[in-house]
């Protein structure tokens, strides 16, 4: 097994500054990332040894190892050892898992850092905490626009944005608010639900909104302007002559917002329901019997 | 919903340790496509691939949507050249 120059890895000095090192590997990421270069073998190896030179002299509990026993690196195994017995004398065993695929790690550095090397993900010896779940009432006005709310959680207050056109039963996760890690694991997250309250008078369903309104008969008969109401104000529509009983008009865009679509909304179906007289005046009557006449 | 057609949002984030954030980034510049199956937003898995490498190109190298947007172009460009350049070297192999 050889040893490995990190330092020449990454093409910087020994006494390296942690900035140094950051952008020295950074340059060298950028030219060697495998998705940069798809099928050159060679790239991908190199990217391996950046990867784990920075793995290395990024931390500075590694780096200080590295320094001490580097090319000497079998002491650092029997340095591992001692302190490992150390441990359990003490009564706490550590232990670690491995996925059980291929290392991205030199010989060298599994040797010198093993399982105590490892970090960033790769590995490790905490559990996540639990997820919580909490659920949030809503009036569909408010879900009509994006909007900050706090709550409270256990007793951690958290701001969160509510995006517009929240559906009704919908959960957002919000990351590390649930129960805490177990041996220094990540904390769990909270999943909010949100059920909506609907007095709107208005029907959703996605990002479409539907209403049924009153349309006079002589309107419907003789066609002419009607006014409605929409979610965020009055629509003046035009109705055409001889409308029939339960048509529907769509007012594009004057629906609900459309989930994280900014400016986006769906469309408002408008559904005429013709209103018959339930009394008429003399005179009314006398004209409904001249248009009987005319066999209307 | 054919379960082998679409991931959730939600479970891709969990897997990876993301926030979903950046995934409706991606979505915003046009990089990726997120839809809505049965009122969950979800990701094709024909798409994984390139999910995935979007991830880790951002996560490695710390790029942003819009250098993701470049690099993507970028790389889809040299694929297409690189498919030119077989194809030449096929013809050319016929004529020696």
């Amino acid at each position: 097994m050889d040893f490995i120059d990190y330092y020449k890895v990454l093409g910087i000095s020994e006494k390296a500054s942690e900035k140094e090192i950051k952008s020295a590997y950074r340059k060298l990421a950028r030219k060697y990332h495998p998705d940069l270069n798809p099928g050159d073998t060679e790239a991908e190896s190199k990217f391996k040894q950046i990867n784990e030179a920075h793995e290395v002299l990024s931390d500075p509990e590694k780096r200080k190892k590295y320094d001490q026993y580097g090319k000497d690196w079998q002491h650092a195994e029997e340095f591992e050892k001692a302190r490992a017995q150390q441990q359990q004398a003490g009564g706490y065993g550590q232990y670690t898992y491995s996925s059980g695929s291929e290392s991205d790690f030199s010989d060298f550095f599994e040797s010198m850092f093993g399982g105590f090397g490892r970090g960033r993900g790769r590995s490790s010896r905490g559990y996540k905490g639990q997820d919580y779940n909490a659920s949030l009432e809503l009036d569909l006005r408010e879900a009509y626009k994006t909007h900050k709310r706090t709550l409270t959680v256990g007793d951690r207050n958290i701001r969160i944005t509510i995006p517009a056109g929240i559906e009704d039963g919908q959960s957002i996760r919000i990351k590390g608010y649930g129960g805490p890690g177990i041996n220094q694991g990540p904390k769990g997250d909270l999943y909010l639900t949100f059920h909506l309250r609907n007095t709107t008078g208005f029907r959703r369903k996605g990002s479409d909104l539907y209403k049924t309104v009153d349309l006079p008969l002589t309107t419907a008969v003789l066609g002419g302007d009607l006014t409605v109401d929409t979610f965020d104000g009055k629509a003046r529509l035009k109705v055409k002559p001889c409308t029939q009983n339960n048509t529907r008009v769509k007012l594009k865009g004057k629906g609900f917002p459309v989930y994280r679509k900014d400016g986006v909304f769906g469309d408002l179906f408008i559904t005429y329901q013709v209103v018959l007289p339930k009394n008429l005046t003399p005179e009314q009557k006398k004209l409904f019997e001249s248009l009987k006449a005319t066999n209307l | 919903m054919k379960v082998t057609n679409y991931i959730r949002l939600s479970d891709f984030c969990q897997g990876h340790a993301l926030e979903e954030s950046f995934l409706y980034e991606l979505h915003e510049v046009g990089l990726i496509v997120i839809v809505e199956v049965e009122q969950q937003p979800v990701l094709q898995t024909a798409e994984l691939d390139r999910v995935e490498r979007l991830v880790r190109l951002h996560r490695d190298l710390e790029i942003g949507p819009q250098g993701l947007l470049a690099v993507d172009h970028l790389l889809s460009r040299m694929e297409q050249l690189r498919e030119e350049v077989l194809e030449l070297r096929r013809r050319l192999n016929r004529w020696e």
